[in-house]
C-alpha cells in the first residue's frame, strides 16, 4: 500500500524555502508573487506531479500534500495546487496548451463563478457541459472577460465569462470532472488541515509564553483544555484528510469509496475548524483578532477554504445520502470497508 | 515533524488481509440474530451479559485474540482483534460479560502476571469462562485515583484488604477483579508510590457485592465492600508499590478501543431505516456524525496498530476517547432532537432512543473523565 511517506530532505527543503518568504512577509497579499513563483519554478516545484517527460518533477500526491501543506503552514499564499494538480493535471490528460500560471473553471450558465487565481494565470482551463457531454478548452486571459473577486483572505476569485464565438472545446469523459471535482476537494481539505495545524502550534507558543496573574496561561486548566481540544479536532481533521488521500492515491482516484471519504474529509475538517478557530482566538486574547498578529493567517483561511469547492453543509448531505443509500444493514460497510 | 502528527499515529485504510475475517464475524453475527440469540442493542459492551454468546464467541476463536497460544489464545495482531471487536459492537451484539477480561485483564496478565496466574486466568478467559471487573474506583476517590484508601495489610502468607471499591461493572456476576490498594502508607511527597494490585475473586470470604441501581432502574454497577480479605502472596499482581505504573501502563487498552465511538452505532443505524422509511425527517447534522464517527473510528483503528507494534499512545488514546465518547454520546442526542410525540416511530425504537440517552452521560465518565483526558493530552502537548 501507498502511503503519504515523503522523504525528510524534501520536506526540509519545503519548509525552509517558504519560512524565508512566510518571514519577508511575500506571498501574503492578492497578487501573485512573481519572484515565488519564480523561484517555485527554479525548484521543479511547480510542476511537481507531473510526469517527467513533459518536464515535470514526477512526484506523487503525497509529495504534493507536503508542499501544499507547507504553504499553508507558512501563510505564504500561491496557486500551486491549482496549477499542478488541478490544470497542469487536466491539460496532460486531454492535452491542452498549457502555461506558466494555470487555473480550472467550470461553467455553469453564462460564467464560471470564484475561478482560483484566474486574474494572475496565463492560462484558464474551462469546463462546461454541453447536452449529453462535458468539454473542455484552454484559454488566454485576452479570450475571456475577467472580473476580479476574491475570498476573505484576499486570493483571487474570479468570475471568468466566454466570448461564444471563442469556443472550441474538446471532450472530457465524465470520469475526468468527476476526478477534477475530487481533487479540487480533497486541495482544500489539506490547506483546511494544514491551516489547523498551524492555529494549535501558534496557540501551543502564545499560551507558554504569555503570563498573567503570575504564570503562563498554559498552567490555567481553562486553557489547558482549549489546547486540548484544538489539538484533538486538528489531529481528527487530520485522520479524515488522510484516510481520503490514501484511499485517492492507491486508487488512482477512481475508488468506489472515495466520493464518500473525500465528502468524510470535507465534514470533518470544516467542522473541526469551527473548535478550532474559536478555541484559538479565545485562548489568544484579543491580540489574536490584529493583522499584526499572525493567527489570522491560519484561522481565517481555515474558514475561508472550508467552504470552497462545496459548503461544509453540502457534504454532510452528501454522507448523509450516502448513508441512507446504504440502510442501516450497509451504513457499517460504508464506514469500516 | 508537527505536533499534531506525533500526536496521533498515522492512519492507514482497512487491511484487505482481514476482510475474510471480518465477514466471517458478520456471518456469525446474522446466524445469531436470526437464532433470535440477541437482538442489536446500545452500549452493549457494559450493559447486555450474555455468557453463553461469549462462549460461542470463546467457540470461534474471538476471544483471547491477542493472547499467545500457550495461555489458550490464538497468538493474533490488535488489528485482528479490533476488527472482530468493532464488528460486534457496530452490530450491538451483547459482549458485556467477557469485555474486561478480554480487554484489559489479558494484557495486564500478561505483562504482569505470574506464571501461576496466567495459567489460573488466562486460558478460561479465552474459553469464555472467566470474567472480570475492576476494583479501581472509591466512594472517595474518583478521577483522583491515587487517593485510594482501600488498604492492603501485610500478614502471614499473603495480604489482608479491607475497603469499598465502587462502580464495578458486573461484579454481581463476574468471577474475580483487579483490587488497587494502598499496601503503604500515603507518602505526600510521591502519591502514586505505596501501591500494589491484587487478584480478588467475588466468591472470597470478606468480599460483598451491594448493587448501586442505574437512574434508568437497570442493575450494571455494584459497589464491593472488602472486610480483611485475605490475598495470598502468589495473587500479588507485578510488583508491590509498582500499582500505579502498571494501572497507568494498560490505559492505551482501555480507552482507545471502538467502544469509545460505537457505543450508540446500533441506534444511529436504526435511525436511517427511520429515516428511509419516512418516520423521521432527515437531518445533515446527522451526515456531520456519521463523518466524524468515521473518522473517530479510522483513528482508534491507528491506534490499534501502533500498540501492535509496541508504540506509546497513551496521549493518542486520550485524544481519542474524549472526541469518541462525546460524539458517541451526541448521536443519542441528535436523534432524541429529531424524535416528538408526532414522530411515527416504533415503540421498540423509542425504547433504544431513551436507553441510549440514559447510558449517555456516562459515556464521558466511564475509564477517566474528559475532563482528566483533557489534561493528559495537556501534558501531551508540553502545557503541564
Amino acid at each position: 500500500m501507498k502511503n503519504l511517506q515523503i522523504d525528510t530532505d524534501l520536506q526540509e527543503m519545503f519548509d525552509s524555502f517558504l519560512a524565508e518568504y512566510s518571514e519577508r512577509g511575500a506571498g501574503e497579499s492578492g497578487t501573485l508573487d512573481k519572484e515565488l513563483w519564480s523561484q517555485l519554478e527554479e525548484l521543479g516545484l511547480l510542476r511537481l506531479t507531473g510526469s517527467e517527460d513533459k518536464a515535470g518533477s514526477g512526484a506523487t500526491w503525497a509529495e504534493a500534500q507536503a508542499l501544499i501543506t507547507s504553504l499553508a503552514k507558512h501563510g505564504v499564499r500561491a496557486p500551486y495546487a491549482e496549477h499542478d494538480l488541478l490544470a497542469g493535471w487536466l491539460v496532460d490528460e486531454l492535452g491542452l496548451e498549457s502555461g506558466s500560471v494555470m487555473t480550472v473553471g467550470e461553467i455553469e450558465g453564462s460564467e464560471a463563478r470564484r475561478v482560483p487565481w484566474a486574474s494572475a494565470a496565463d492560462r484558464i482551463i474551462l469546463i462546461w457541459r454541453s447536452g449529453e457531454e462535458y468539454l473542455a478548452q484552454s484559454f488566454a486571459p485576452a479570450e475571456l472577460e475577467i472580473v476580479n473577486g476574491s475570498n476573505n483572505i484576499g486570493e483571487p476569485r474570479d468570475t471568468v465569462r466566454v466570448n461564444d464565438s471563442a469556443i472550441n472545446g474538446v471532450s472530457v469523459a465524465e470520469e475526468i470532472v468527476k476526478q477534477l471535482r475530487l481533487k479540487q476537494a480533497m486541495v482544500r481539505a489539506i490547506q483546511v488541515s494544514a491551516a489547523l495545524e498551524r492555529a494549535l502550534e501558534v496557540t501551543i507558543d502564545h499560551v507558554t509564553a504569555r503570563n498573567q496573574f503570575g504564570r503562563p496561561l498554559a498552567k490555567f486548566q481553562a486553557v489547558q483544555h482549549l489546547v486540548s481540544d484544538i489539538a484533538g479536532e486538528s489531529a481528527l481533521a487530520q485522520a479524515a484528510k488522510d484516510t481520503a488521500l490514501l484511499e485517492a492515491i492507491n486508487s488512482d482516484w477512481s475508488g468506489e469509496n472515495l466520493e464518500f471519504l473525500v465528502a468524510v474529509a470535507r465534514s470533518n475538517v470544516g467542522h473541526s475548524a469551527s473548535v478550532v478557530v474559536r478555541n484559538a482566538h479565545q485562548a489568544h486574547g484579543a491580540i489574536g483578532t490584529t493583522i499584526e498578529h499572525e493567527l489570522h493567517k491560519s484561522t481565517r483561511a481555515a474558514l475561508a477554504w472550508r467552504g470552497e469547492y462545496g459548503s461544509v453543509a453540502s457534504w454532510d448531505a452528501l454522507v448523509m445520502d450516502r448513508s441512507r443509500a446504504a440502510g442501516s444493514d450497509g451504513l457499517w460497510n460504508l464506514i469500516a470497508s | 515533524m508537527s505536533k499534531v502528527t506525533s500526536l496521533v499515529p498515522p492512519v492507514s485504510l482497512p487491511d484487505k488481509d482481514l476482510s475474510g475475517l471480518r465477514q466471517e464475524v458478520r456471518e456469525f453475527l446474522n446466524q445469531q440474530r436470526e437464532a433470535g440469540n440477541f437482538k442489536p442493542y446500545a452500549d452493549t459492551w457494559l450493559s447486555r451479559w450474555d455468557e453463553d454468546f461469549s462462549k460461542a464467541l470463546a467457540a470461534k476463536g474471538w476471544l483471547g485474540m491477542t493472547l499467545p497460544k500457550e495461555y489458550g489464545g490464538h497468538g493474533l495482531s490488535f488489528n485482528e482483534r479490533f476488527v472482530v471487536s468493532e464488528e460486534l459492537l457496530a452490530q450491538g451484539a451483547p459482549v458485556a460479560a467477557h469485555w474486561i477480561a478480554d480487554r484489559q485483564i489479558i494484557p495486564n496478565l500478561l505483562r504482569y502476571g505470574t506464571p501461576e496466574q496466567k495459567d489460573k486466568y488466562l486460558p478460561a478467559i479465552a474459553r469464555g469462562e472467566s470474567y472480570f471487573g475492576i476494583g479501581m474506583s472509591e466512594p472517595d476517590s474518583g478521577s483522583d485515583l491515587a487517593s485510594v484508601r482501600t488498604k492492603a495489610t501485610k500478614v502471614d502468607g499473603g495480604w489482608s484488604i479491607t475497603g469499598t471499591k465502587v462502580w464495578t461493572s458486573g461484579g454481581h456476576k463476574a468471577h474475580a477483579f483487579i483490587v488497587l490498594a494502598r499496601s503503604a502508607p500515603q507518602d505526600t511527597t510521591n502519591r502514586h508510590a505505596g501501591l500494589s494490585q491484587y487478584l480478588v475473586e467475588f466468591a472470597q470470604e470478606g468480599v460483598e457485592v451491594r448493587p448501586i441501581v442505574s437512574m434508568n432502574g437497570e442493575h450494571h454497577f455494584n459497589e464491593i465492600f472488602l472486610t480483611d480479605v485475605f490475598v495470598p502472596d502468589n495473587m500479588v499482581v507485578g510488583e508491590i508499590g509498582e500499582g500505579w505504573q502498571q494501572v497507568n501502563s494498560e490505559l492505551s487498552f482501555e480507552r482507545s478501543g471502538p467502544e469509545r465511538v460505537l457505543s450508540t452505532f446500533p441506534l444511529l443505524a436504526a435511525t436511517i431505516d427511520e429515516i428511509n422509511a419516512g418516520r423521521l425527517a432527515s437531518s445533515s447534522n446527522l451526515g456531520r456524525l456519521i463523518a466524524r464517527v468515521t473518522a473517530l473510528r479510522n483513528m482508534s483503528a491507528a491506534i490499534a496498530d501502533a500498540l501492535q507494534h509496541g508504540k506509546p499512545a497513551d496521549v493518542a488514546a486520550a485524544v481519542s476517547k474524549v472526541m469518541g465518547t462525546t460524539t458517541e454520546g451526541d448521536i443519542a442526542d441528535e436523534i432524541d432532537l429529531l424524535v416528538g410525540d408526532e414522530s411515527g416511530v416504533s415503540d421498540e425504537f423509542r425504547e433504544l432512543l431513551n436507553w441510549s440517552i440514559d447510558q449517555r452521560p456516562g459515556f464521558t465518565i466511564r475509564g477517566g473523565t474528559n475532563e482528566i483526558l483533557r489534561g493528559v493530552v495537556a501534558r501531551g502537548l508540553g502545557l503541564r
